[in-house]
């Protein structure tokens, strides 16, 4: 089956030309997720998504999402289908509703065909945390690289080559960092574009519905359907959705593009950085003025502090439901005391119990002011800064992170600049809320790397019309992991 | 020593909007436990909250009916901690930003009016309702997300009566503007007192007791006042008080300890971060507050314009529906002090005798105006008027098909009457002279006969009218 590596619209035409039937391509698909090496899946919906395909409605047949066979990230509540947020703690949940991004691709004739793995409850960004282990990276063969996470099973699921479309969620980095590791293009939209409704919360201020693709065209196509204001998420947007796809080729003369130099210089990896100046000059002679802009280093080393204290605050109070006596594996004791202590002991992973504690230390009454509060004014600044730099520009472009996906061996964690700022810096356009695409710059030893391009917020079409660009300049879209014959 | 008490009370209304706080689910009561409930109320994961519109227009109105000032602006809080009460394990409230301000409200206490403060008033979620036995614990999430508002007032009540007094107001102004059903007895008016004494003319605060589980405003007045004999005596005999919370217990009517006060507990709250910031225009606010139902001291000033008395008015504003009824009653043109006779007499009688509230009440307000009329244009006197309302009572139907079938169409036609009367005269002169002599009785007499002759129908004041009219021609 050669369609599931396409992109989107030519799945489309080959279904349009009968070339290939919805049937044939959601079979395919299960059968190469049945045989994933990279453990991307939670669950693998073959009974569901047969009946499904089986019972397509042929009047959506000019929908370019009908008969596609898509998966979604573990944290995304599906009716009658497990959900788990790759936790102990639910496992064996079953929901009874479905989100809104599963109802809205459903109605565009998408076939889900799996549930895909994450760092627990979308907590971490190496996809090692997952209540299933670690999730492999498949353009590494030899299962020594991470492929990153949070959206660790979306991403591994597309960049294999399994389904064209991936939904995953990014509160921190969690699409736009996988999406640097495996080749792909990671779409955060603007806070509030798309319905978080069924998406298990994890910093709601922080929290988006975020995706990946395997091109720019497709990460617009995408959105035309997900977008749009939904009465179940008061904190979605009524702001009108607009043809992403309309004039995302057009030139991106006088455009004007902000590198910000701190974030380029925190980056040490030679290659890197000269790809990633070479797609400057590529945009260049695209039209576009890019300009280096210099922002307060200290704003950009807070990033990281400053949302590890918001997300694991907001984290803490997100997830006091799973407390054994309404959700989550029961465990017994003398009190309800009892029971929700020795339910959250058992249910939760050392890592997670660790940002609750985190979390919940930041909020006391005597830590707030010091932490809750200063990471909140701290947020401002960040936000502010560089809000300040789009007034000027169109968009801001950086590496997406220091290189290539890291060895699941190193710790990945340190202080330097390179880790605080060059590894963590895109939190800012979850604290701000901006549109935000990661794409492929580059390879290197034979893992690909990206760059990122973020834009004011509801910018959308601007951004993509920007990464289309980009995406022409490198030459470098369609991307997946061949397997080793 | 001489003590002053120093009184503060928190108020949780229940509101009876048609959907909870922040989810689609009903809000209903008295209905099989978990069976009103949905995905949001029960905190499924990945489910949201979305303010309820109606919730945010009863909070303005209750506001702006203790004079409050209104925040433009809505935020809401989490209040974190880990309880079985809680489906989030945490609940949705205003802590930072109360949608009312600084306002008061005034009492009537011994003849004087009072002004007593109103800190705060915001708007939150119920939590569900618990049963707690000695090894099991039943948990109705049902009332869990009905949209609440809690009113803080100041601490400047002095007396259980004045605290009373208080409570009835609140109640009176959430029930008149429909915002709820304001019920201490099923819980959806809740009261917690906050107690403590100090030395007269001292200004400290001493320490302080709440009072919990006080379903009625007697109980309110009685638990204050024992607890201000409580710790009189313990001030008396030099000890202290204990920072507590106590409840009222009904059968000894006394307060007995629940639990001693530690340290308060560090609820971790924090912006809700799923509703952003609602800018409230003016004009909505100011919307809000025009389309307000009428409050019961307005409804006062209007029915002391239609000629009532205080007495009467207050009878009928002792609870909304009474005056609504009226209300009604009234739109059908009838005397307002006849109707206001008739609710508070015949209808308020029959409600006790069968135990039922005029909500119950079967009669359409415009067939007990009909029947009044009737009355006032001397169709059917009162004593018909009683037996016709007998028989609406059985089956409500308008006044004037009773009239036929019961045959009570008086006979008002004056020529008719004064030509009985005039045979009637013509053949007793020798009362005719007893009357002028000063013998009244005679009258009542000349009366029954011509009620004898029409069969009852004959219109009385106007044949009393005609007939002492007649005698004195003579």
């Amino acid at each position: 089956m050669k369609y599931l590596s396409k992109s989107i619209t030519e799945i489309h035409n080959a279904l349009l030309n009968n070339e290939v039937t919805p049937l044939e391509l959601v079979k395919a698909a299960i059968e190469l997720a049945k045989n994933d090496t990279s453990n991307a899946f939670e669950y693998i919906c073959e009974k569901e998504a047969l009946e499904k395909v089986n019972n397509l409605d042929p009047n959506l047949k000019d929908s370019l999402f009908y008969g596609v066979p898509v998966v979604i990230k573990d944290n995304f509540s599906t009716k009658d289908i497990p959900t788990c947020g790759s936790s102990n703690i639910l496992n064996g949940y079953v929901p009874i509703f479905s989100s809104e991004v599963v109802l809205r691709l459903e109605k565009a004739g998408a076939i889900i065909i799996g549930k895909t793995t994450l760092d627990e409850l979308a907590m971490g960004g190496r996809g090692t945390t997952g209540h299933k282990g670690i999730t492999y990276n498949p353009w590494d063969k030899s299962h020594t690289h991470l492929i990153g996470g949070s959206s660790c099973g979306s991403a591994a699921a597309i960049s294999a080559g399994i389904v064209p479309f991936a939904i995953g969620s990014d509160t921190g980095d969690s699409v736009r960092k996988p999406a640097n590791n495996a080749g792909l293009v990671g779409l955060k939209p603007t806070w509030g574009r798309i319905s978080r409704f069924g998406l298990f919360p994890f910093a709601t201020s922080l929290d988006h519905v975020a995706y990946f693709t395997r091109n720019v065209v497709d990460s617009a196509i995408a959105l035309n359907v997900l977008a749009g204001r939904d009465d179940k998420d008061a904190s979605s947007s009524f702001k009108e959705v607009e043809d992403y796809t309309k004039g995302i080729d057009d030139s991106i003369k006088d455009k004007k593009i902000a590198v910000i130099k701190e974030i380029v210089n925190s980056v040490s990896d030679k290659d890197v950085i000269k790809a990633f100046n070479d797609s400057v000059e590529g945009l260049r002679k695209a039209g576009a003025i890019v300009e280096e802009v210099s922002m307060d280093i200290k704003l950009l080393k807070a990033i990281y502090p400053t949302y590890i204290i918001i997300s694991c605050a907001e984290a803490t109070s997100n997830n006091a439901n799973l407390d054994g006596i309404k959700f989550g594996a029961r465990e017994p004791g003398e009190s309800f005391e009892e029971v929700m202590i020795n339910t959250r002991t058992k249910g939760f992973s050392t890592l997670i119990k660790r940002r609750f504690v985190i979390g919940s230390y930041s909020l006391l009454r005597e830590n707030a002011d010091e932490l809750f509060i200063r990471a909140q004014k701290c947020r401002r600044l960040i936000v502010n800064a560089f809000t300040e730099v789009l007034k000027e520009y169109d968009a801001i472009y950086c590496p997406a992170a220091p290189g290539v996906a890291p060895l699941i061996s190193g710790s990945g964690e340190s202080l330097s600049d390179e880790y605080l700022i060059a590894d963590n810096y895109l939190a800012f356009a979850n604290m701000s809320g901006m549109p935000s695409i990661t794409l492929p710059i580059g390879f290197k030893g034979g893992l690909p790397f990206g760059a990122n391009l973020t834009s004011k917020i509801f910018d959308e079409s601007n951004l993509l019309n920007i990464a289309y660009n980009l995406e022409k300049v490198t030459g470098l879209k369609d991307l997946v992991a061949k397997e080793e014959k | 020593m001489e003590f002053e008490a120093v009184i503060g009370l928190e108020i949780h209304v229940e509101m009876k909007t048609n959907s909870k706080m922040f989810s689609s689910g009903p809000v209903s009561f008295g209905i099989d436990p978990n069976t009103e409930v949905n995905i949001v109320d029960m905190a499924f994961p990945g489910t949201m909250p979305v303010p309820n519109k109606q919730a945010v227009i009863n909070a303005i109105r209750v506001s702006n009916a203790l004079h409050m000032s209104i925040d433009d602006t809505v935020i809401f809080e989490r209040k974190n901690y880990f309880y079985s009460d809680l489906p989030k394990g945490y609940q949705i409230t205003q802590q930072f930003r109360p949608i009312g301000r600084e306002g008061y409200l005034t009492i009537n206490v011994n003849g004087e009016d009072k002004k007593i403060g109103i800190e705060r008033l915001h708007m939150e979620e119920d939590t569900c309702k618990q049963l707690h036995s000695w090894d099991f614990s039943l948990l109705d999430y049902n009332r869990a997300g009905i949209p609440l508002i809690e009113i803080v007032s100041k601490p400047e009540m002095r007396s259980g009566e004045e605290a009373a007094k208080y409570v009835e107001k609140i109640r009176s102004i959430v029930s008149f503007l429909d915002v709820s059903d304001g019920k201490m007895e099923e819980g959806s008016l809740r009261c917690d007192v906050n107690i403590s004494l100090r030395e007269k003319g001292t200004e400290k605060f001493g320490t302080k007791v709440e009072i919990k589980n006080l379903n009625s405003l007697a109980n309110i007045q009685k638990a204050i006042e024992f607890e201000i004999s409580r710790q009189s005596i313990i001030l008396d005999f030099g000890g202290h008080i204990e920072q507590e919370t106590r409840r009222f217990d009904e059968g000894s009517k006394e307060t007995v300890l629940m639990r001693v006060k530690t340290d308060a507990v560090d609820y971790k709250y924090f912006t809700e971060p799923n509703i952003a910031p609602i800018k409230l225009s003016k004009e909505f606010i100011e919307g809000a507050i025009k389309t307000s139902p009428e409050l019961a001291e307005h409804r006062l000033e209007r029915y002391k314009s239609l000629g009532l008395n205080d007495y009467d008015s207050s009878l009928l504003l002792s609870n909304k529906e009474t005056s609504d009824y009226f209300d009604e009653v009234n739109k059908s043109g009838a005397n307002p002090k006849l109707i206001a006779n008739w609710i508070i007499g015949d209808v308020q009688s029959y409600l006790n005798k069968n135990g039922i509230s005029i909500k119950e009440f079967k009669v359409a307000p415009k067939h007990l105006g009909g029947l009044i009329k009737l009355v006032e244009a001397n169709k059917v006197s009162n004593k018909q008027a009683r037996e016709i309302f007998e028989h609406m009572l059985v089956e409500d139907k308008d006044p004037e098909l009773y009239v036929k079938e019961l045959g009570f169409v008086q006979v008002s036609d004056e020529g008719e009457l004064l030509s009985i009367i005039s045979e009637l005269l013509d053949a007793n002169p020798n009362l005719i002279a007893d009357y002028k002599a000063g013998k009244d009785r005679v009258l009542g007499f000349f009366v029954g006969q011509i009620m004898k002759k029409t069969q009852g129908k004959a219109n009385p004041s106007l044949t009393s009218k005609l007939l002492v009219q007649e005698i004195m021609k003579r």
